[in-house]
């Protein structure tokens, strides 16, 4: 099993200090990305999605941090490294694509020097021209021409600098690559390109693609596996088809009730009632309970297990676990190698 | 329908036509074509940008355009500018064969020169003055000649002219505009030679200061000493203040809090008068002066550069330089640095006409330069006493500190508008 996961987070707290208090922007989550894999990361904005994706990196900093929680990485827990360290790994090993490609790229370096850049940080004795001619590969692979490798970052389009922005991950053959909401900021068109673009090079280069977005339809179209976190904490965790076809926790129920679909009969969309909860006094037991049509007693005193509910599919509910009857935890069920 | 299609307006790709071409053209080309597209502030900008170049070459080579060193007293005192100097000449009877003052020399022992001058007159001080010099040159050479005249002095100019008429004295030495309204009346006398250097004669453009030294060629002296001192000064404090910011900006914390602190209590003192403490202290000198003006102005240059890092260090693509491995010293002086780097360069425009403005005033009141050095600030506080009877000597000074000023602060603003087109709107 080992050798099949990538990354194995265990138990992962990530603190904001602010003046009402300390914010867990996520609380104690687990999760696997296996090799090769494309993982989505859905969840409502403000639910902690992408403070989970920079804390992979260990790149939170001012009044983030991380209290508790073990990041296994092919087979070393980054926690316990120096901090001094993550340079070497980031952009070498885990590399991460931005929401806005607008803003992601140093207005005043060219392509070409970001990617040598990035060639050079991590492999001092690579010659400028060999980066060049490396960049240059790459780009072009990607569809950009090579031409336009001098030119800088305002003179690109949207999709074109996303595409830099992968290539940045790709220029030292990232194992993992981080995507936060890379789509969001573009359109339609110009984001299935991307995400076609995105699945080939997983299979080109057998990258891990950890996906985070808020948009569903993406994850159907080109994800392996899907988790949902709620307010802060995992929510269920399984294959694409299982998750969107028999989905087992009623937030993911919900979630995917309101989807827009242009075969819905029904005169209005399914709107789930309430609101997210304030992280920094997140309610009693589940945290979703407030919201859900399902809620019992047990719900507003104690907080389900995160196990699985069928195969391998997990879940954070009430509806499938009895008070006392958790399975083995995650963590001894893995071993690390 | 082809009437129609005729009638539809033609548009062009994108923009208008001049901004494809600026698209098209050349670096030259196109800072000549920037002006339809930036207006006012274009020509501010190159009228501008060429006083401050012509103020930068005299500054270099104020040796090829002054007409005189400015320390020499070339000559009389308060002379108005393009006004012409009461010349001494040497008048001599019309048969005399003496054309210059030299050839009144007469051997060793010879009887010496009587002269007649008129007293009161600077034609005595004159006659001195070159006729020591000629017999410095005349002892030196093998002739035995000497020219020591003995002075007879008159009076008045009738007395003194009478006198060479009837024979008493050899020569006169008067005043040239005054001989020439009466010249007609002593038709047995001539005018020989002026005793001053003809050059005088030319009068000078700016006048003359209270010791008879060229106003104008002291301006232009001074023009050395004035960007030295804004130059200098407004490196210094880039230079400290720039990395002072970036590294305050970019680590935060207590050091920010103590600097900024620091830097506050500083911005918070009046500019000249901080700079009077400190050169009080330090003593008036060149290095000196340099020095105060650059702490006065190292919290501008902080301020900016911390403003700018803070912006800077929160934007995306400085997490995403981290996020491929960047180390801090790298974010600081690839991501950062040249991000923040062009508002440097437009504040360094203005802050240069500042340091001069602080400079001058530093000099006026006594605290700058030795008062031998040619320097504008020093020109003024000299004239202030002349105002009322010298109008020259402060008028000029003033004049190009204002126009240097104006030249170096219209150009940082302009180049702001330029290159930071959203502070228009504001």
């Amino acid at each position: 099993m080992s050798d099949n996961i990538l990354y194995s987070v265990r138990n992962l707290t990530v603190e904001y200090k602010t003046r009402g208090g300390a914010v867990r922007a996520v609380d104690d989550v687990s999760l696997d990305i296996r090799r090769g894999e494309i993982l989505g990361l859905v969840g409502e904005s403000g639910c902690g999605k992408s403070t989970f994706g920079k804390a992979l990196l260990r790149l939170h900093d001012g009044p983030a941090s991380i209290p508790t929680g073990e990041l296994w990485f092919d087979g070393r827990d980054l926690m316990k490294l120096p901090i001094q360290e993550m340079p070497k790994i980031r952009g070498a090993e885990l590399g991460m694509v931005f929401q806005d490609p607008m803003t992601s790229l140093n207005p005043v370096q060219s392509i070409l020097d970001h990617l040598t850049e990035t060639i050079q940080a991590h492999e001092p004795k690579v010659s400028n021209a060999a980066a060049r001619a490396r960049a240059e590969e790459l780009v072009e692979r990607l569809g950009i021409r090579h031409e336009r490798i001098k030119e800088y970052p305002h003179q690109l389009s949207g999709g074109m600098r996303q595409r830099v922005m992968i290539s940045l991950a790709l220029a030292l053959r990232a194992k993992l690559v981080i995507a936060d909401e890379p789509t969001t900021s573009l359109d339609v068109i110009v984001e299935a390109k991307f995400l076609d673009l995105l699945k080939e090079l997983q299979q080109e280069f057998g990258l891990t693609i950890l996906l985070i977005t808020h948009n569903i339809g993406v994850v159907a179209e080109i994800c392996d596996r899907v988790a949902v976190m709620y307010a802060a904490k995992m929510a269920e965790v399984g294959s694409a088809e299982v998750v969107f076809g028999n989905p087992k926790h009623p937030y993911t129920q919900g979630l995917l009730n309101s989807v827009p679909n242009i075969n819905l009969d029904a005169k209005e969309l399914y709107k789930m009632g309430g609101e997210p909860p304030s992280l920094l006094h997140p309610p009693s037991g589940c945290r979703f309970h407030p919201r859900c049509p399902f809620a019992m007693d047990i719900c507003t005193q104690e907080e389900p297990a995160f196990q699985s509910v069928a195969g391998e599919q997990l879940a954070a509910c009430w509806l499938y676990q009895k008070k006392g009857d958790h399975q083995p935890s995650m963590k001894k069920e893995v071993s690390r190698g | 329908m082809a009437n129609l299609k005729e009638k539809l307006p033609v548009t062009p790709p994108e923009g208008t036509t001049w901004e494809v071409e600026l698209k098209q053209v050349g670096f030259v080309r196109k800072l000549l074509m920037a002006r339809r597209w930036y207006g006012a502030d274009w020509w501010f900008v190159a009228v501008s940008g060429v006083f401050v170049l012509i103020f930068i070459i005299v500054a270099l080579v104020p040796g090829l355009f002054a007409p005189y060193s400015p320390d020499a007293l070339v000559g009389p005192r308060f002379l108005a500018p393009g006004a012409y100097a009461d010349l001494s000449v040497l008048i001599v009877p019309a048969n005399s064969s003496v054309n210059e003052l030299k050839d009144l020399a007469v051997p060793e022992n010879g009887d010496r020169p009587t002269m007649a001058v008129v007293q009161g007159e600077s034609t005595a001080g004159d006659l001195n003055t070159q006729a020591q010099n000629i017999d410095e040159q005349l002892k030196d050479q093998a002739g035995g000649l000497r020219l020591r005249p003995v002075f007879d002095r008159y009076t008045s100019l009738a007395d003194a002219l009478q006198a060479v008429v009837n024979g008493t004295d050899r020569a006169a030495v008067v005043q040239q505009k005054e001989f020439a309204n009466i010249a007609s009346k002593y038709p047995s006398l001539r005018e020989a030679s002026s005793l001053t250097g003809a050059k005088v004669a030319g009068g000078f453009i700016m006048g003359t200061n209270d010791i008879g030294q060229d106003v104008f060629s002291r301006l232009l002296w001074g023009t050395r000493i004035a960007l030295i001192i804004g130059f200098t000064s407004s490196l210094l404090s880039l230079f400290l203040g720039v990395p002072l910011g970036l590294l305050a900006g970019f680590i935060g914390g207590m050091f920010d809090r103590l600097l900024s602190l620091v830097m506050d209590s500083l911005y918070a003192f009046p500019g000249l008068i901080l700079a009077i403490a400190i050169t009080a202290v330090l003593g008036p000198s060149m290095l000196n002066i340099i020095i105060a003006i650059a702490v006065l102005y190292i919290p501008t240059y902080y301020r900016i550069v911390r403003g700018q890092t803070l912006t800077v260090k929160e934007e995306v693509y400085v997490e995403a330089a981290r996020s491929i491995g960047a180390r801090r010293t790298e974010i600081l002086a690839r991501y950062i640095f040249p991000n923040v780097i062009p508002s440097v360069a437009i504040i360094f425009s203005v802050n240069v006409a500042d340091a001069i403005l602080t400079g001058a005033g530093l000099s006026f009141l006594g605290l700058g330069l030795p008062p031998t050095i040619a320097d504008w600030g020093i020109d003024l506080a000299r004239g202030q006493r002349f105002i009322q009877s010298a109008w020259w000597m402060i008028t000029f000074p003033g004049l190009a500190i204002l126009l240097v000023v104006l030249s170096f602060t219209l150009m940082g603003e302009g180049l702001t508008e330029i290159f930071n087109p959203k502070l228009r709107d504001r």
